[in-house]
């Protein structure tokens, strides 16, 4: 009775036993082949399979794959020599999910000493998994980082120092760990770390400061440094990290574009200067040719014409047509200087843009050249004549100049006709000067515009050859182009425009 | 008006346009009385009555001024300004005559208050004609205010 009493209050010791080991624990019982012939709750709802589905099935069932095959079968040559198997398994879920177990194996042997069943007591140590998978990845991603990275305590000890760290200071963590922080810092630089160290207690951050460190070597590396509180999980300040970057190369890039700019503007100020040089001596040069080149010009004209005046009488035929010849030859002189130097002006003179109304300004110019009462006539007639933007001075020159051509080149025809009108060609205006003068062979029109170019001998139409270049640069100033088709003895028609082409739209 | 009275001071320091402007001054009959200053300094000299010509009167004319630009020791620039500088000169009537409009200090010339700025024509007729207009309009035309 006392047997039995005993035997039934030992049993209910083994069973609050049991009780509170599945409470804890996850349990399986397998037989010597391995085949699953227990499995408590706690197993099933980690596992996810029913009770039905996993008995009669061995662990291959769970076997998530994660683990070599040396390893599974160190576990099995283990407990089946009868001793204990213990480590960590991971393991899979029915819905695919994986969990972690630390396990202990404990076969129990029969009378021959072969194991009869194993016993597996396991606890759930996923959560502890994940958080040390995700400290090997964080350790895995500052070991691979390039910045140096290196934790250190208020106290500025160095306490972490990755290979990032051990490459730009030159510095083993073995080195460098233990050591204070101002083992990098040059000796002038020595007071910025209490600074850094006082700043941190407080809770604050230095961001992207540019300062230099001394390599192990004794080298100076310029650096742009992070340093961060590292706050325990009760908030409290216990540390710093600091994250310094080696910005040498950027640092002399950025020193080579300061000077390259500094070069570059260097040079654009000594070029201007030397184009400023440049003007002032074309304009020196232009001042001596209009004044000093035109004084003795009008000696030899002046006196020439004196001579004729009062002694004309007296020199023979002969004499007074030479001097006339040298009179004609100083004032054609006279002439190509003026226009030589209207046409330098030009390109000096600003252009001053503003609305002009064409057909009042061509009405003018056509008063001045072809005044009414005028013995030779010429018939003008003149189309509709858009206004258009345009320096007026400049604008007057350029009608001018194509008019006056227009009426020299018709002389001796009857009727003489200038015409002047204005074509729309895509948007662009263009204007014409036509005339049924003596025109000219279009082989030669690359000519046309050159300084001092001229089609015509002197002796059949005066000029210098000047006043279609100008024609030209005043167009080509405004932005336009300047061209002209003809036949010889059928007339000429001169083309302009004052705008830059646009080929789209309008 | 008095016989010694100069009407027009000619300051030019170049022979052959002082020749050429001294005859058209003659063809138009306006060389009674000229005074010919071969450079700036000679010019001030008589404006102002002053070196050799001390004891003139300043206030005596000249009754018009044609001045060339470009002349030795003092231009005709700083000319112009003295004689516009000072009161007693600054209504004497100054024509500038110069080789072009190329000179840079055209715009100069007017701010300092010249009354007329002609270019020397190469052309010998045109040249004798704008000497002999000019002199004729500033004699005859412009008569000075009465003291």
């Amino acid at each position: 009775m006392a047997a039995d009493q005993q035997l039934k209050e030992s049993l209910k010791e083994l069973h609050d036993l049991k009780a509170a080991l599945d409470e804890h624990s996850i349990v399986a019982i397998t037989d010597s082949q391995g085949k699953i012939t227990y499995v408590n709750d706690k197993f099933c709802s980690i596992s996810r399979y029913s009770r039905d589905e996993l008995l009669g099935q061995d662990h291959r069932l769970i076997n998530s794959g994660h683990h070599p095959k040396e390893f599974i079968r160190d576990l099995w040559s283990t407990i089946a020599r009868g001793k204990v198997w213990h480590g960590e398994i991971k393991n899979k879920a029915k819905d695919g999910s994986f969990y972690w177990v630390d396990t202990t194996i404990v076969p129990f042997l029969d009378d021959q000493g072969k194991p009869r069943q194993y016993v597996a007591i396991r606890t759930d140590i996923t959560g502890r998994k994940h958080f040390e998978e995700a400290q090997e990845r964080l350790v895995a991603i500052i070991n691979s980082s390039d910045d140096a990275i290196v934790g250190k305590t208020l106290d500025g000890i160095i306490t972490d120092w990755n290979p990032g760290a051990e490459e730009l200071f030159g510095y083993t963590a073995a080195e460098a760990v233990g050591k204070p922080m101002t083992l990098i810092f040059p000796p002038e630089l020595i007071n910025e770390e209490a600074g850094i160290l006082a700043g941190i207690a407080r809770g604050e951050s230095v961001k992207h400061y540019e300062t230099v460190r001394v390599r192990k070597d004794g080298r100076r590396v310029e650096v742009s440094v992070t340093v961060s509180p590292i706050l325990n999980h009760a908030g409290k300040i216990v540390g710093a990290s600091k994250v310094a970057r080696d910005i040498t190369d950027r640092k002399r890039a950025q020193a080579q574009i300061l000077q390259l700019n500094a070069d570059l503007e260097a040079r654009v100020v000594r070029r201007t200067a030397e184009l400023e040089a440049a003007n002032k001596e074309l304009e020196a040069f232009s001042y001596s040719v209009s004044h000093d080149l035109r004084a003795p010009l009008r000696a030899i004209n002046g006196f020439a014409g004196i001579v004729l005046e009062e002694y004309g009488s007296q020199l023979p035929d002969e004499g007074r047509r030479y001097l006339e010849r040298v009179r004609n030859g100083g004032q054609r002189m006279g002439e190509l200087i003026d226009d030589l130097l209207a046409f330098a002006r030009l390109s000096r003179q600003l252009l001053n843009r503003q609305p002009v109304n064409t057909g009042r300004l061509v009405q003018e110019v056509l008063e001045e050249l072809n005044p009414p009462g005028n013995k030779r006539q010429v018939e003008t007639r003149m189309g509709e004549l858009p206004a258009c933007q345009g320096d007026p001075a400049l604008l007057k020159q350029v009608w001018t100049n194509l008019l006056s051509n227009a009426i020299k080149y018709t002389c001796g025809r009857t009727p003489a006709v200038v015409e002047i009108g204005c074509e729309q060609n895509n948007g662009q205006k263009i204007f014409f000067v036509r005339d049924n003068g003596v025109g000219f062979d279009m082989q030669y029109a690359n000519k046309l515009f050159g300084v001092f170019q001229r089609l015509h001998r002197a002796d059949q139409f005066e000029g210098t050859g000047v006043g279609l270049a100008i024609v030209q640069r005043i167009v080509h100033r405004h932005g336009g182009r300047v061209w002209a088709t003809a036949e010889p003895e059928r007339g000429a028609t001169f083309f302009f425009t004052l705008e830059k082409e646009h080929h789209d739209e309008q | 008006m008095m016989n010694n009275e100069i009407e027009i001071l000619l300051v030019e320091d170049n022979p052959d346009d002082l020749e050429m402007t001294l005859r058209a001054l003659r063809k138009a009959k306006l060389a009674n009385n000229i005074q010919v200053a071969r450079d700036g300094a000679e010019a001030l000299d008589f404006i102002f009555a002053q070196g050799a010509h001390l004891g003139r009167k300043v206030e005596n004319g000249p009754r018009v001024i044609l001045l060339d630009l470009k002349l030795p020791k003092i231009d005709g620039l700083e000319v112009l300004r003295r004689v516009k500088g000072d009161p007693r000169t600054k209504i004497i009537p100054v024509v500038v005559l110069t080789s072009s409009q190329e000179q840079p200090d055209v715009a100069e010339c007017y701010k300092l208050g010249v009354n007329s700025y002609i270019v020397k024509p190469v052309n010998f007729e045109r040249f004798a004609a704008a000497v002999s207009e000019l002199g004729m309009y500033w004699m005859l035309l412009n008569q000075p205010p009465k003291v």
